[in-house]
């Protein structure tokens, strides 16, 4: 909802005082609210260095000039560190990269608010632990990211903020530390019978 | 895995830039060195289907929107261009009508069926398409189904219609050229491999659609609209016919959709072969370019300009290898494959 793919049916979602209830991802975009995706959704047939060039002509700023959004485009893909592989097709890239590629995007868009969709899904450790260093760069630097997960290391990682929900409902919310005590959280991932765990957090 | 991308040498980018200005040399002294009228006439019915061709493959090839109702587009601007011209208006004057009403028609007919993705937008082209002809079949301003006659004042010179048909088609080429290399082609490319994620961007698919359907449709009624002032006469079941939609959508699939010198080229063969399957299969002209369509989308989706852009890089890969130095890697020459409109 608040990345524009869903309509609420009931409540209000304001960013910075601004009512956004409803507006699509494009205009959402142009508001500073940008989105990864959980799959993967490069545009397969433009190189590394296109996907984020979109990004940075149609993001916040809305660039026009191709020289000065190249020239961008390659600033943010080094900050995300895909920048060696700028003129390569998207569709030839690891999986790992297309996750930075994701992000990489999204933050061309010059977000303020940064919703991050399981950037970690499928990752090796290694990569897993050089995204979450990556994000908390990314933090540092003045971007909020709401950060859906439900690897519940990662979360503790980079958390300030942790809200959990089970089937819909929210369970707590807290500093991660408060979450990890949480008497109902603990039953709910400890697996009682029927219950799912899910875990969005915030950073 | 990384790869550069292809970047041509210096030599090829002068030839690159080179081959269209020839071509439109050449094209340009031809009546001049002889042709005979029919050779005129069918050159010039060849460049109204390339810039029909190329209008399509704004939308098709580039948007990825397949239609198939751009004879309404082709028959509104050949209608407007009738009218317009047989109340004495200038001729250039109607064709610029020719290409304003088509691109109006463009965005009321855009506004409901872009609602509609892949086929469902397809299949709802065709039913605007032919309640279109049934509309103009019952119009009597236009003469409904009997036609509309053109009487244009002044003598009939061959040649003018041709150097209006060449510039038309330049000014195509030009117009889609400028679009595949701007902001503008680069959204359209992202919105045809994946909408969303092209709106999760910042790209409005809704609108940039909409705009580039206009300019599709305008290039193919400006087409329409040439073409009827060298015919004189146009009817609905001509201009408007479902044959016509089939007819422009062909072309950029044989000679590359997607790509500004695929449509050119898939307008240039259809322009001069269409003549002769009519002529010599009457009956079953339309089964064969079934046919040949299926034919190319199993075996080259590409087109022709994918066949001649391989052809080309096995000769220039052989001859690399033959000096020695390292061949070309797969994702550059998909690079080049995709960058056929440069």
């Amino acid at each position: 909802m608040i990345a524009g793919a869903l309509e609420p049916s009931k409540g209000r979602i304001h960013s910075r005082g601004k009512d956004v209830t409803g507006h699509r991802s494009f205009s959402l975009v142009k508001c500073g609210i940008a989105r990864t995706h959980q799959v993967v959704r490069p545009f397969r047939a433009m190189t590394v260095l296109e996907n984020v060039q979109l990004a940075v002509h149609f993001g916040r700023k809305s660039i026009t000039r191709t020289a000065a959004a190249r020239d961008h485009a390659r600033e943010v893909m080094a900050r995300v560190g895909i920048d060696r592989q700028a003129d390569t097709l998207a569709a030839n890239i690891s999986l790992g990269d297309q996750k930075r590629l994701e992000l990489a995007r999204a933050l061309a868009t010059d977000p303020e608010l940064l919703l991050c969709d399981e950037i970690c899904g499928g990752l090796s450790p290694t990569e897993t632990r050089s995204m979450l260093d990556l994000l908390r760069r990314i933090r540092q630097q003045g971007t909020t990211i709401m950060y859906v997960e439900h690897d519940v290391k990662a979360i503790m990682a980079v958390c300030d903020r942790v809200m959990v929900l089970n089937y819909g409902q929210k369970l707590a919310e807290g500093s991660p530390h408060e979450i990890q005590n949480d008497p109902s959280v603990i039953e709910a991932y400890l697996g009682k019978a029927g219950s799912q765990k899910k875990g969005r957090s915030r950073a | 895995m990384s790869t550069a991308a292809y970047a041509p040498s210096r030599a090829e980018a002068r030839v690159r830039l080179l081959v269209p200005w020839l071509l439109l040399a050449v094209l340009a002294v031809l009546p001049a060195a002889g042709l005979t009228p029919n050779l005129i006439r069918l050159l010039f019915i060849t460049f109204v289907w390339v810039t029909t061709s190329l209008g399509w493959n704004l939308l098709g090839g580039f948007a990825g929107q397949v239609s198939f109702g751009f004879a309404v587009f082709y028959g509104l601007g050949a209608y407007t261009a009738a009218l317009m011209i047989d109340r004495g208006v200038n001729p250039y004057i109607s064709f610029v009508a020719a290409g304003i009403v088509p691109a109006i028609a463009s965005v009321l007919i855009g506004l409901p069926t872009f609602r509609l993705r892949g086929p469902y937008f397809a299949i709802a082209t065709i039913g605007v398409s032919e309640a279109t002809r049934v509309i103009m079949n019952n119009l009597s301003i236009t003469g409904g189904a009997s036609g509309f006659r053109i009487m244009e004042k002044g003598p009939f010179r061959q040649v003018d219609h041709y150097y209006t048909a060449l510039g038309i088609a330049a000014i195509a080429v030009t117009v889609s050229l400028l679009i595949v290399n701007s902001k503008f082609g680069m959204a359209l490319r992202a919105i045809k491999q994946d909408e969303d994620a092209a709106a999760d961007l910042g790209v409005n698919p809704f609108a940039y659609k909409l705009a580039i359907h206009a300019v599709a449709a305008g290039l193919t009624g400006i087409a329409g609209g040439v073409f009827a002032r060298y015919a004189a006469f146009i009817n609905p079941p001509g201009v408007f016919a479902f044959q016509t939609s089939i007819y422009i959508l062909l072309m950029p699939v044989i000679g590359g959709i997607g790509t500004v010198w695929g449509a050119v080229l898939g307008g240039l063969v259809f322009g001069i072969v269409e003549e002769q399957l009519v002529a010599n299969f009457p009956q079953i002209h339309l089964l064969l370019y079934g046919g040949l369509l299926i034919l190319i989308i199993l075996l080259e989706p590409d087109g022709l300009a994918g066949l001649l852009g391989k052809i080309y890089r096995r000769v220039r890969r052989s001859r690399r290898a033959d000096g020695n130095t390292h061949s070309g890697s797969r994702e550059a020459d998909e690079v080049l494959r995709r960058a056929g409109g440069g």
